[in-house]
């Protein structure tokens, strides 16, 4: 019954905020339509196509060797090359970073080429490619000689897939629905930052001590009603993308809300944690700010942008990550790579409920 | 009793705010606690109230310690703390149906509570609007509002009338002059003097983390020795008359301000008789005994003024 009042009045509080309203429902819905119409040329299947000289994302055991071929200035002419894993290959195509994404699967198994739906023309130039590869593997044998064996290179059939990444190319607005959606649902801990310092740091929280409830009772409610109310702002930003604005949010719909839902706990998680260790609204609001900003611009969140080596830190933003779980979701991305995001968000949104917890028992005993 | 305080001690670092303090509280009483800034007074409340632990000393409600028991304790008594402690943007009738569910009250009675609360204090008009948008005075009587939603037996106020409007003031001031009368026990502490002589059947002065007097207004005034002062207004007061005044026993000043002359005396002096006997051959136009008051003697207990907490 407690957990339930303070749920609703937690609920009711939020929604009678107008400032919260305007940042996590009015604001994504303006910004996502007018970045999505200003920077449409950008994602433009034909511009993209249009890459000079080719971007390609390679995937391979051979980085050492291939590397100098790839960074050489003669062959640089031709080819854009960044060496990275085969989940941010995946990513790096369906988001149109790169034309084209050579992955090797392994000894005996075939060379894979991922090429952006409606641009098979580009098959042509990533045979040419591969099989430059192979010649290189050719001279490889003679690295073999020094101890290195590449000989596996040789020979190996070549698996062209032209549509892998699902359907489509996303359009601006499609791309940021999804970067504009993610960094919303970042900015929605702040919910759980304000009931927090409302409910247990504020005079009111004093009173609410005073009160005949538990602290798990109180806390629970409280966190309840951030995340609850979090979510519903998240899925209107949703809903009305898709109807309003026509977004394309793939077939995997359940996919794409539960990772809504999970950024909507990792959000909380962390803006908790903050306002239990700083206690101050203002200085957490200040921290989150700055930060759920750089987050956002590392995960390409504002424009694309390729980091190169730092791709590799950045894609464990809470923001790529949650972007790479829908990309994946809607752009036909496999299971593995959206669930391995999902869990790494929620394991990190954990520890920081853990420390919360740990802080929080200190702060108000 | 229905509450006590035995022996506390508080302290802050090496600050101490509670210094071996005793209280206790008897039910149906309404308890006064006075004190300057930095007495120990809200911290005293936080004891009781089970908001922090103590360094030695028990405190118990209702015959149980209060440490261990918070929890259960905490359905019994109501608290208005001294800041507001409202959800600013919910309505008024949220914000006592809310704190009436956390204390247990539900459905229909609940429902009525709230009707008649906010009939009590005045803001039924407004029960509908967010506290955003009221008066200092009316944020106030809605805080106190939140703390009394479930009866409870004991209600502590801590300083409920800062900063508001004399009708708002007493709005908050009949409304616990009736609780009393409903047999609610309270305990209030205020910085104004004339609330608590109007309000409390006992009273408590505080300083420096100690209980320094306790009793009703009358027996703390008269438990402080003071000077006696007589205010004769004469007419055209001569230097001559000035002199004699001053050389009567037991006077310690005489001074005259255009007719009126304040005559200071020793306490006990009883020299009132005589000082009118050497002004009698002047035409007297008035005569005043000043009493002392709550605040005089508050001012001798403790060294300082009530309301700015300074060193008088």
């Amino acid at each position: 019954m407690k957990f339930l009042s303070t749920f609703w009045m937690g609920v009711k509080y939020l929604w009678r905020d107008p400032v919260m309203v305007i940042v996590s429902v009015a604001f994504p819905i303006v910004i996502i339509l007018v970045l999505g119409t200003a920077l449409d040329s950008m994602f433009d299947p034909e511009f993209g196509a249009n890459f000079d000289p080719p971007r390609v994302a390679v995937v391979a055991d051979v980085d050492n060797y291939l590397s100098e071929f790839l960074e050489d200035d003669n062959v640089r002419q031709f080819l854009d090359a960044t060496f990275t894993d085969r989940v941010h290959a995946e990513e790096m195509v369906a988001r149109g970073y790169v034309n084209i994404a050579i992955v090797e699967q392994g000894f005996g198994q075939p060379i894979k080429i991922l090429l952006p739906a409606q641009q098979d023309d580009l098959a042509a130039v990533a045979l040419a490619i591969v099989d430059s590869f192979q010649q290189i593997g050719a001279a490889a044998t003679i690295a073999a000689m020094q101890g290195r064996d590449f000989t596996h290179l040789l020979g190996v059939d070549i698996e062209i897939t032209s549509q892998p990444l699902g359907t489509r190319i996303p359009r601006a607005v499609d791309y940021y629905a999804i970067t504009m959606l993610v960094m919303i649902l970042l900015y929605t801990g702040l919910n759980g930052m304000e009931l927090f310092h409302k409910g247990i740091f504020s005079d009111t929280g004093t009173r609410m001590r005073l009160c005949p409830i538990s602290k798990p009772v109180l806390v629970g409610g409280l966190l309840g009603a951030s995340t609850f109310t979090s979510f519903v702002q998240g899925m209107i930003t949703f809903t009305f993308t898709a109807v309003v604005y026509g977004v394309y949010w793939g077939e995997r719909i359940p996919l794409v809300i539960l990772t809504i839902f999970g950024m909507v706990l990792f959000s909380q998680a962390l803006c908790v944690l903050l306002i239990v260790i700083f206690e101050k609204r203002n200085v957490v609001g200040g921290i989150v700010q700055v930060l759920f900003f750089v987050t956002t611009f590392v995960s390409s969140g504002f424009i694309p942008v390729n980091f190169g080596e730092l791709n590799r830190v950045f894609r464990f933003a809470p923001n790529a990550l949650a972007q790479t779980a829908i990309f994946g979701a809607v752009y036909g991305g496999d299971n593995a790579s959206i669930i391995t995001s999902l869990i790494v968000l929620l394991g990190m949104g954990g520890v920081f409920a853990a420390l919360s917890f740990i802080v929080g028992r200190r702060r108000v005993a | 009793m229905i509450a006590s305080m035995t022996n506390i001690v508080k302290r802050y670092g090496s600050n101490t705010a509670l210094d071996h303090m005793n209280m206790t509280i008897v039910k149906g009483e309404v308890l006064g606690l006075l004190g300057p800034n930095g007495a120990g007074k809200s911290t005293a409340i936080r004891v009781l109230t089970g908001l922090t632990g103590t360094d030695a000393g028990e405190a118990q409600l209702f015959g149980k310690k209060v440490k261990g028991h918070a929890l259960d304790l905490k359905k019994r008594i109501g608290v208005v703390p001294q800041d507001l402690a409202l959800y600013e943007t919910l309505p008024a009738q949220d914000n006592l149906a809310y704190f009436g569910k956390l204390y247990g009250v539900t459905g229909v009675a609940l429902k009525e509570r709230v009707g008649e609360v906010l009939e009590i204090l005045g803001l039924a008009e407004v029960a509908k609007k967010a506290p955003k948008k009221f008066s200092g005075g009316m944020k106030r009587r809605l805080n106190i509002g939140c703390a009394v939603m479930h009866k409870p037996e004991l209600l502590i106020l801590d300083e409920p009338t800062v900063g508001i409007d004399p009708q708002s003031r007493n709005h908050i001031l009949d409304f616990i002059e009736e609780m009393a009368r409903q047999g609610t026990t309270v305990l209030y502490t205020s910085h104004y003097m004339e609330e608590v002589a109007r309000l409390c059947s006992r009273i408590l002065i505080m300083d420096g983390g100690r209980v320094i007097a306790e009793g009703s207004v009358e027996e703390i005034t008269r438990s402080v020795l003071f000077e006696e002062t007589l205010a004769l207004e004469v007419k055209d007061p001569s230097a001559v008359l000035l002199e004699n005044i001053k050389h009567i026993q037991g006077v310690v000043s005489c001074e005259a301000a255009g007719q009126k002359i304040t005559v200071v005396s020793t306490a006990g002096a009883a020299n009132m008789h005589r000082i009118l006997e050497v002004a009698m051959p002047n035409i007297i136009l008035g005569v005043t005994a000043q009493r002392p008051t709550l605040e005089d003697a508050f001012l001798a207990l403790t060294g300082k003024t009530l309301r700015d907490g300074g060193d008088a």
